[in-house]
C-alpha cells in the first residue's frame, strides 16, 4: 500500500473548505498531471522520447523548469530507486514550442542527444543488414 | 534538484508535525522567456494525506465522470491543499531522504485547477 497518513494523525478536518489562490498570470500545469510520462513529438510530428523526471534549478531568485529528462525508468519505477545522473537524456525547455496531449518541440529529433541510441543501432546495425539503408518498397 | 526530489516527499510542519505527502508540483509558465515559452516557474506544492491514485487529478478539477470512481477518488483524496513554493523552508534531496518543510505561518490553498487559458 502506498504511504499515507492515518486519519487519526492528520492534522485538519478533511472536508474543511479552503481558499482559492492568488491566480498567476501564466499558464498553471501541474506536472504528474500534464508532463510526467507525456510523449515528446518533434517539429515533424514525429515520437522521440517519453517525459521521465523533470530538472529545475534557481534563475535570479526564481526555481525554474530548465530541462525535460528522459532515461532508463523502467526498472526503477518496478524495484524502486532511481537512475543515476549520468544516464539521463536532457531536452532542454528552449526547444519546448507546446504542451498538451504532448510535449511539441521546435527542433528535429535528429540534433537531440536523446535518440543517440537509435542512430547508433541504425549506423552500425541495421545499415549493415543488405537493404537496411533504404526504405522497404 | 529534479522534481522526483520534491514528488512523494513527506511534508512536516515547521514544529515537526505530519501533513501529507507531495502528490505534484504546480508550474506557472510566467518565469524568464526561454525559447517559445516562458520557463515554467514552480508555484507551489499538492500535499495530500495519501500519496497513490492522486495522477488521475480528480481532487484538482471539476471532472465528475465516470461518476462512481470520481467519487470514489475525490473522497480518498480529501483533504488536499496547496502551499507556495515561498512557504517552504526546506527540502531534501538525491542523497538526502529529509521531508519538505514548511515556514512558520504557511497558508493552504484549494487545490483546484484555473482553466486552462494564457500561455
Amino acid at each position: 500500500m502506498s504511504p499515507r497518513l492515518r486519519r487519526h494523525e492528520r492534522p485538519f478536518p478533511p472536508d474543511e473548505r479552503l481558499p482559492d489562490p492568488p491566480r498567476p498570470a501564466g499558464l498553471v500545469l501541474d506536472a504528474r498531471l500534464h508532463l510526467l510520462d507525456r510523449q515528446v513529438d518533434d517539429v515533424a510530428g514525429d515520437p522521440v522520447a517519453t517525459v521521465d523526471d523533470v530538472e529545475l534549478a534557481d534563475r535570479d531568485g526564481l526555481v525554474v523548469v530548465t530541462d525535460l529528462l528522459s532515461g532508463p525508468v523502467l526498472a526503477t519505477r518496478i524495484f524502486g530507486g532511481r537512475p543515476p545522473r549520468s544516464r539521463w537524456h536532457r531536452i532542454a525547455w528552449r526547444h519546448v514550442t507546446d504542451v498538451g496531449i504532448v510535449v511539441r518541440l521546435g527542433v528535429h529529433g535528429e540534433e537531440l542527444d536523446v535518440l543517440w541510441v537509435e542512430r547508433w543501432l541504425r549506423e552500425h546495425v541495421i545499415g549493415r543488414i543488405p537493404g537496411g539503408r533504404h526504405a522497404p518498397e | 534538484m529534479l522534481l522526483s526530489d520534491l514528488l512523494d516527499a513527506r511534508v512536516v510542519d515547521d514544529r515537526g508535525r505530519p501533513l501529507g505527502f507531495v502528490v505534484d508540483v504546480r508550474l506557472v509558465l510566467d518565469g524568464p522567456l526561454d525559447g517559445a515559452l516562458a520557463a515554467p516557474r514552480l508555484h507551489g506544492l499538492l500535499v495530500s494525506p495519501r500519496t497513490g491514485t492522486s495522477f488521475l487529478g480528480y481532487e484538482r478539477s471539476d471532472a465528475r465522470a465516470p461518476a462512481v470512481l470520481a467519487g470514489w477518488l475525490r473522497r480518498r483524496h480529501r483533504g488536499t491543499f496547496l502551499v507556495l513554493w515561498e512557504d517552504v523552508a526546506g527540502h531534501g534531496s538525491d542523497d538526502d531522504e529529509r521531508p519538505v518543510e514548511l515556514r512558520a505561518g504557511y497558508r493552504r490553498w484549494a487545490p483546484t485547477l484555473p482553466p486552462r487559458t494564457g500561455g
